[in-house]
């Protein structure tokens, strides 16, 4: 497919011309927080900060969702499902990262059936336009657990800052059709050597790939670096809730009388309810087993479940973590030479 | 200071006084630090104290001292917390010594913004604030950026409960009045603040991260994680949102002592410390008692005295 360019300003417009097919959903930063959210005016577009703070989940997984509304009547109940998406939606400027992670949300969503009807909707119901990483924050390795920053996946389009202009690279026969607007033009020899440069140079100030999944074979059950973090994690979903891959749901009621909804919220194995059984029994009654199952689910029982890691390198759970448990230095510890059985 | 902390941590673990000490060690990058158990002298050389250390570690404090005695490396802020986990009974007074440390104020990390993260190498304090060093030089940043509000209208001296002092508070000059964020807010009218907290609540994720990161929220249970009798369930819409901070906020009546730490872990920016402050001035006006000062006194609000005020009328 023919790679093309856009000028900045003509951004804006080209965002208004499509308004009528899509919802456009861009960052947005109030109050210094920076959030994918819908916009009407692309001036209040903010692709600064990398990355967002909570990312483009919270548009397929939503953190509070309802399943159905329901009326008693007698011995029999009506229940109405949700309107399903009625527009399609546009995401303007995903990082490779968080595109990269539905992947693996798709893998678990699809696992069994019923597959997750509402969460492939928004799937099937929404473009995404990506953008490269200029500026990677210290908390960035997306490049040690794979190579989609140069090679990404669930993108329609991918955009590369050039300064003035957007190098644009349509990835899917819907991205051809949002690059067919006027506002592209076809990009020189030029602009695709400055991208190729550009892009190497960015990717050589991060980390090097490292095979994580490989090296999870040999995690220690009994290492004793889950005590030391159990005693300095403080319990919260921060992590969790901040993460691409992550997209464990609770389901609850909100009922009054005869009526009432059943609805599905985030939640996360960090909270020490999470595992908790009906008869009382928590296989992960405290800290250690749920810092250790964090770890060993993203880098050990999703390559050997889905072929996959559950980390996409995002760093979110780096910067938001209030007490700085760095889980590359987590995997780095338990991953170390000595570590590593013969 | 670094070597006086950690020559007396070591002397306090060799000596048997105590199985651990709570301190600060390096973080993950020179700009952050990471809450340390030190329980042998190796450990306690890991010990440090910068404008990084902003943790408030008595969080820690309930669990720690089930192993048995306790050092906790404390600010004048932490310190208050300590008062009011032995005010309530969390922990005995025997089972902890606090390490209290000079403190010109702590890192806001806001104050980095314009440096490029990757490249710093160091956090120190300067006289009027800190200094960053880089890989492509220094930045002085002055207080009024580069330390967190709390810091700013910081009048404390030492401690009530201060076992080990490692020196000297330095004097202090507060630039920010304490109540300043306060006074703001109470400009707005009622409805106002409704649609000031509306729009902070609407962002909130319920990751509990201020919560758990809250050295007075040690309730074995929460109320809002109850399932049995469920107050309010985990949708996070506005409504259910402001049910669990205003329900929160008034569990602390009288407990919080502003160490900001709901707001610093918070993700999504919620002006958390805001509601506790608000809440401090309100229980001092009224019962004439700031929490955090007093180990020997009651709970304020567990507990009931015939001059407190009655606010409802004679008849």
């Amino acid at each position: 497919m023919e790679s093309k360019v856009i000028s900045k300003q003509d951004i804006a417009p080209w965002l208004k011309g499509l308004a009528e097919k899509y919802d456009v959903i861009a960052p947005v930063t109030e109050d210094g927080v920076t959030r994918f959210k819908p916009v009407d005016d692309p001036s209040a577009i903010d692709l600064g900060p990398t990355p967002a703070k909570s990312g483009i989940r919270e548009h397929f997984t939503p953190e509070t969702e309802t399943l159905f509304d329901y009326k008693l009547e007698g011995l029999s109940a009506e229940v109405t499902p949700p309107e399903g998406i009625k527009k399609d939606r546009l995401i303007f400027g995903a990082r490779a990262c968080d595109a990269a992670a539905l992947r693996y949300v798709d893998a678990v969503y699809s696992n069994v059936e019923p597959v997750d009807t509402p969460y492939f909707d928004r799937r099937e119901h929404t473009a995404i336009v990506g953008l490269f990483c200029n500026k990677p924050s210290w908390t960035c390795f997306c490049t040690e657990v794979g190579d989609f920053m140069m090679n990404p996946i669930n993108m329609d389009v991918y955009l590369t800052d050039l300064g003035e202009k957007y190098y644009a690279e349509a990835l899917t026969p819907k991205g051809e059709e949002l690059l067919g607007s006027s506002q592209f033009q076809p990009a020189t020899g030029a602009d695709k050597q400055a991208v190729e440069a550009h892009r190497e140079s960015v990717q050589a100030k991060l980390p090097k790939p490292v095979d994580h999944a490989k090296a999870s074979e040999s995690y220690d059950w009994d290492d004793p670096i889950w005590q030391k973090l159990a005693e300095v994690c403080l319990g919260c979903g921060a992590c969790s809730f901040l993460c691409p891959t992550c997209h464990c749901f609770d389901i609850m009621e909100c009922a009054k009388g005869k009526k009432g909804s059943r609805f599905r919220c985030w939640d996360t194995c960090q909270f020490d309810k999470f595992t908790l059984m009906g008869h009382g029994h928590n296989p992960r009654p405290s800290r250690v087993e749920r810092t250790r199952q964090r770890v060993f689910h993203k880098f050990k029982y999703s390559p050997e479940r889905y072929g996959m890691l559950g980390c996409v390198g995002c760093g979110r759970c780096v910067a938001v973590c209030p007490v700085n448990i760095d889980i590359r230095k987590v995997i780095q510890e338990i991953e170390s030479e000595d570590k590593v059985s013969a | 200071m670094e070597k006086e902390l950690r020559d007396k941590a070591r002397e306090l673990l060799e000596s048997g006084q105590v199985g651990t000490v709570i301190g600060y060690e390096a973080g993950s990058a020179p700009f952050k630090c990471a809450p340390l158990y030190a329980r042998t002298p190796e450990e306690a050389e890991r010990l440090v104290w910068n404008p990084t250390c902003v943790n408030n570690l008595a969080v820690y404090l309930p669990q720690a001292v089930k192993q048995g005695p306790v050092a906790v490396v404390v600010k004048p802020c932490d310190a208050k917390s300590v008062v009011e986990l032995l005010k309530e009974n969390q922990v005995e007074r025997d089972d902890v010594k606090t390490i209290v440390v000079p403190c010109p104020g702590v890192l806001n990390l806001d104050a980095l913004a314009d440096v490029d993260l990757s490249d710093v190498r160091s956090v120190e304090w300067t006289d009027d604030g800190i200094k960053v060093t880089t890989g492509s030089g220094e930045v002085s940043i002055p207080k009024e950026k580069a330390f967190l509000p709390k810091c700013l209208s910081c009048a404390l001296g030492d401690p009530e409960i201060a076992d080990i002092k490692l020196g000297e508070q330095p004097v202090r000059t507060p630039v920010v009045d304490s109540k300043m964020s306060v006074e703001e807010y109470e400009k707005l009218s009622p409805l106002e603040r409704r649609e000031f907290w509306a729009k902070h609540f609407a962002k909130c994720i319920r990751c509990y991260a201020c919560r758990q990161a809250c050295p007075g929220c040690y309730c074995k249970e929460c109320f809002a994680d109850k399932l049995g009798q469920m107050w309010v369930t985990r949708s996070t819409d506005p409504t259910t949102n402001w049910f669990f901070h205003m329900t929160r906020a008034m569990h602390l009546a009288g407990r919080c002592i502003g160490c900001g730490e709901c707001e610093r872990a918070c993700p999504m920016g919620i002006p958390l410390s805001l509601l506790g402050k608000k809440l401090e001035m309100e229980v001092e006006d009224m019962f004439e008692t700031r929490p955090g000062e007093d180990a020997e006194a009651l709970p304020v609000l567990g507990s009931w005295k015939a001059e407190d005020p009655d606010p409802c009328p004679e008849e």
